[in-house]
């Protein structure tokens, strides 16, 4: 157990590509944590290979041990997701650190993602070490980028350190100075044990490991614990820390930062922001402040494209749902796509990576109908909660529908701002401020339904700032908004899947796009196929799909049948991939293109 | 049971853009190999098909009249010798209107070859460009009379509708010239853009545009109004003629009774197998003349397989199949569609549902 006065826990915040990772490389290898000849790139990112027995994820939090003036500090650096589809997990990493360093690209300046995982710091009380890095690059502005970072923390320029992670200058001063300006934890080895979960992970030998840090009291192997939001039992199998490798260790005293084996199978008993306490009398009564339960906030139906693969989806969400606590799901029917899942996501990047994963690594193809925010519509005292388009009630039977909003944060530079307030404009934007980061920076703040984000606003907003202008939001409450449901009906048959709730404003575009698009995408059938699209019982949109005239082959030469019953044998496999509706036959392809949401998601980091 | 030969002579002239044929131009000095080898080929098969009467042989190609009178009337005796050829057997040639004249159209009369199938494509001359064929309307012209003046009684003229730049008004004018040169029979052909062909990379280019299904629809239904009305009778998707001149050969693979085929690339059939040659000529001579077996594939046809080519053949030709095969839910919407009738206890496609049969098969196959 080491002394708290010599403890010190930090993150390091930045944006994607600002070189927070190659910074890392450089602290483990001035820490001596990594021997010389095993150090590689990326270190840290790249510690999630398969290995038998031992821990085989990522290394959340890592312990650095550093001499100075005499003293040997321990120096936990831990890890926080960039991305703000993980705002909540951000904020219990942060909570599990007195300081952070605030690292910004000295040739690119400060990004949305930045500023908002900032502010999250400094509310949670964090001592905050501005560094610029990257001051090798020929383009580095050193030093209009350290007075804009100065201004934003509020301090002189001078204190803004310059490093290069990729010489290494600058890198020791930043050690010294987090040891000299982040506080030593608080925290005392005779209170009842509370420490805060603030990661966990699955492994497949041995279950959930939970990524603690010990507020108070003492975290001991084979101790019997008690989580307090869960309201679980369970033993510590195993505590230890990352050093980098996973290193057991007996006990994890007040400030320490570490691992926890809990021998549990199942993800959702470990809470991110749980407390963990002792059982029986020595336990704390009141848990650390801030946990919630992870809450989606986009829904999107997945549906297999081979309708026999129902099963193998459900056994792959199951898996997923094993080291993802934020995936929620439930069986879904729809007339036009099967049997499938309605599924909840903290964002579109989330819903992203499930998906991509559910068929990388499970094989599977999937129709996945067009996110959706969740609706609470509001009849009476009544509030009814609608995850699926097709379940909004029609105009007349409700006295009004909410949808969520997000305060959106956007940093841009000045020449695009125009471009930018017209964006949020047509978003149905409500602007909060506007500052001015700098002469040719400025950081927006806009009141957005979170239904005009998930809906290519990511892309637009690149592609109208070149590429420049960065975005963050944070969940801000629901709103009473005059929102519709917009039905696609084909043939008469109204297709559940590409129902959706838009602005009243919007529907009569939104209606339009889609018969246009469903135009192009619904091959001809032996009769005329009206494409419509409806609010309640009014058409607000038709087009026609005009009866197909000619289907045959012209000419059986010279005895080769072969090929002729080859041709008709692949015409009838491409039959047998279409889904019926009424009458209609509609190919996969159909369904997939005309729920594209035409963007890559906001931002990896 | 009566079969028919069907002789494959890849040659041609020129290639034309559309054809994916197993067809060559500049291999013209394989000829006399290739002659010998089709001859050996009919020797070694003979024996196998000695219990069969051969009611039609087939020359086509390629163009077979790039060989030579004396070669053309030697295979056809050499066929006469070699199997059971009945004395009324239909025996047609495929002729290109630019490689034959009066004489060599009497030679091949004189040889046997009393049904002469001439590849007149159109009457329009933009069209034929676009096909890239060689010969003009006119050869097509001079060819017919020169063939009627010989002695032909049974003449078929082949035209292809829809290609890039005919509108229905030239499709109209080409059949009144088809039908002004009175040919006993008359095969009026879709144009269909194969992927392997100079014409399919160019539609893949996008350098020029298929053809458009519903044009050729439109062309479909006027030339079964004109040929009507000329007295031809329709009697297979692609094919009109007069009573009594419906080509017994072709009807021979609709009817699914067994043919073999010689020379490269060519098809056989026979209880419930299918078979093919090589289609290099090249390889063709190699094994034929290394006396080995010129097969180059074949499949068994499993009972869905023959189910499924039945229908396609039997819907093909206006015999139809039996109301009792399929359900009469099934068939139904076809019927009020308008795509089927059904007389005699038989389903037999209108002329629009012709025009629809891959949907027709597929539906009534199951």
């Amino acid at each position: 157990m080491t002394d708290t006065t010599r403890i010190r826990n930090f993150c390091i915040i930045a944006h994607i590509d600002h070189g927070k990772s190659t910074l890392a490389d450089r602290l483990l290898e001035l820490t001596h944590a990594v021997a010389d000849r095993d150090m590689r790139e990326q270190y840290l990112d790249k510690m999630d290979l398969e290995r038998e027995r031992g821990i085989t994820i990522k290394a959340q939090a890592v312990r650095l041990s550093h001499d100075a003036g005499g003293i040997a500090y321990e120096l936990n650096l831990i890890d926080t997701p960039g991305h703000v589809d993980f705002t909540y997990e951000v904020s219990r990493s942060l909570a599990a650190c007195e300081g952070a360093v605030l690292l910004v690209d000295a040739a690119q300046g400060v990004e949305a993602q930045t500023l908002a995982n900032y502010h999250l710091a400094r509310d949670a009380g964090l001592v905050i070490v501005p560094a610029l890095n990257k001051i090798d690059l020929p383009q580095a502005d050193v030093e209009g980028t350290a007075r804009d970072l100065a201004e934003l923390v509020g301090c002189d320029p001078s204190e803004v350190l310059a490093v290069s992670g990729k010489t290494g200058e600058g890198v020791l001063e930043l050690l010294e100075t987090v040891i000299a300006k982040v506080p030593a934890p608080e925290g005392s080895t005779s209170d009842p044990l509370r420490a805060l979960i603030f990661d966990s992970s699955f492994d497949t030998y041995r279950g959930v490991i939970a990524y603690v840090r010990v507020k108070d009291g003492v975290l001991r192997t084979r101790g019997r614990l008690h989580a307090m939001a869960a309201s679980m039992d369970w033993e510590a199998e195993e505590t230890g820390v990352f050093a980098p490798e996973a290193t057991p260790i007996p006990e994890l005293g007040p400030g320490e930062v570490g691992y926890l084996v809990t021998g549990l199978k199942d993800v959702h008993l470990v809470k991110v922001g749980d407390t963990i306490t002792d059982q029986g009398r020595d336990r704390a009564h009141e848990p650390l402040p801030g946990y919630r339960e992870p809450r989606p906030m986009v829904w999107s139906g997945l549906f297999p494209a081979e309708g026999g693969d129902y099963g193998a989806l459900r056994d792959a969400l199951d898996k997923l749902k094993l080291n993802d606590a934020a995936l929620v799901f439930e069986p879904e029917t729809s007339t036009a796509l099967g049997f499938g899942f309605r599924c909840g996501f903290l964002g579109l990047l989330h819903m992203d990576i499930v998906k991509e994963r559910l068929e990388r690594e499970f094989g599977l193809e999937l129709i996945a109908t067009a996110p959706n925010v969740e609706f609470h519509v509001v009849r009476g005292d009544e509030t009814l909660v609608v995850h699926n388009p097709s379940e909004m009630p029609h105009p007349g039977t409700y006295d009004r529908v909410e949808e969520p909003i997000v305060l959106a944060t956007i940093i841009t530079p000045s020449d695009y701002l125009g471009a930018v307030l017209e964006l949020c404009q047509s978003r149905r934007g409500e602007m909060v401020d506007m500052k001015y980061l700098s002469t040719t920076r400025v950081e927006v703040h806009y009141l957005l339904p979170l239904a005009e984000i998930i809906f290519d606003f990511f892309d637009q907003l690149k592609s109208r700032t070149r590429g420049y202008a960065s975005l963050d939001y944070e969940p801000w409450g629901y709103q009473g908004s005059a929102l519709v449901r917009v039905d696609v009906l084909l043939h008469g048959e109204p297709v559940d899947a590409f129902s959706s709730v838009v602005h009243r404003d919007k529907a009569y575009p939104y209606g339009r796009s889609m018969v246009e698009r469903l135009k192009e995408l619904i091959p001809r059938q032996l009769f005329d196929v009206a494409i419509q699209a409806s609010i309640g019982s009014r058409i607000v949109a038709r087009e026609t799909v005009k009866a197909k005239r000619k289907d045959v082959l012209a000419k059986c030469y010279g005895g080769d049948i072969t090929r002729k019953r080859k041709l008709l044998e692949q015409q009838k496999k491409g039959k047998a991939r279409m889904r019926r509706v009424g009458r209609v036959d509609v190919p996969q392809e159909a369904f997939i293109a005309a729920l594209r949401v035409d963007q890559r998601t906001v931002e990896r980091s | 049971m009566s079969a028919g030969i069907y002789v494959h002579v890849p040659f041609c002239l020129t290639r034309c853009g559309y054809c994916d044929f197993n067809a060559y131009a500049g291999l013209d000095h394989l000829r006399p190999r290739y002659v010998r080898a089709l001859m050996e080929e009919a020797s070694l098969a003979a024996p196998a098909w000695r219990d069969e009467e051969v009611v039609s042989v087939f020359l086509g190609g390629g163009t077979p009249t790039t060989l030579g009178t004396a070669d053309l009337a030697g295979l056809l005796e050499h066929l006469r010798d070699r199997f059971h050829v009945a004395p009324d057997a239909e025996v047609t040639i495929e002729a290109n209107p630019d490689t034959v004249d009066a004489s060599k159209l009497e030679a091949l009369l004189g040889a046997g070859f009393e049904r002469l199938s001439m590849g007149a494509q159109s009457f329009d001359l933009a069209v034929l460009a676009s096909l890239e064929r060689v010969h003009g309307p006119d050869s097509v012209r001079r060819a017919m009379a020169a063939a009627r003046r010989v002695g032909f009684a049974n003449v078929s003229l082949d035209l292809i509708y829809g290609a890039q730049g005919e509108t229905v008004a030239s499709w109209e004018r080409t059949l009144r010239e088809a039908i002004a040169l009175e040919p006993e029979h008359v095969s009026a052909y879709a144009l269909t853009v194969e992927a392997a062909t100079p014409l399919g990379r160019q539609v893949a280019l996008g350098v020029r545009s298929a053809p458009d299904p519903d044009v050729q629809a439109q062309m479909f239904e006027v030339a079964c109004v004109s040929l009507a009305e000329a007295g031809y009778r329709h009697y297979e998707v692609s094919n009109w003629a007069r009573p009594g001149f419906e080509c017994r050969h072709n009807l021979g693979y609709w009817e699914r009774r067994p043919y073999l085929g010689l020379g490269a690339g060519a098809h056989s059939y026979r209880d419930d197998r299918r078979w093919w040659n090589v289609r290099p000529p090249e390889e063709y001579l190699r094994r034929v003349g290394s006396g080995a077996s010129a097969v180059g594939g074949e499949e068994r046809l499993e009972p869905a397989d023959a189910h499924l080519e039945e229908i396609l053949l039997r819907l093909r030709i206006l015999e139809g199949i039996p109301s009792s095969w399929v359900e009469p839910r099934t068939v139904e919407p076809f019927i009020d569609g308008g795509l089927l009738r059904e007389t005699d206890g038989a389903l037999v496609p209108t002329e629009r549902g012709m025009l629809l049969l891959n949907e027709l098969v597929l539906a009534l196959a199951g």
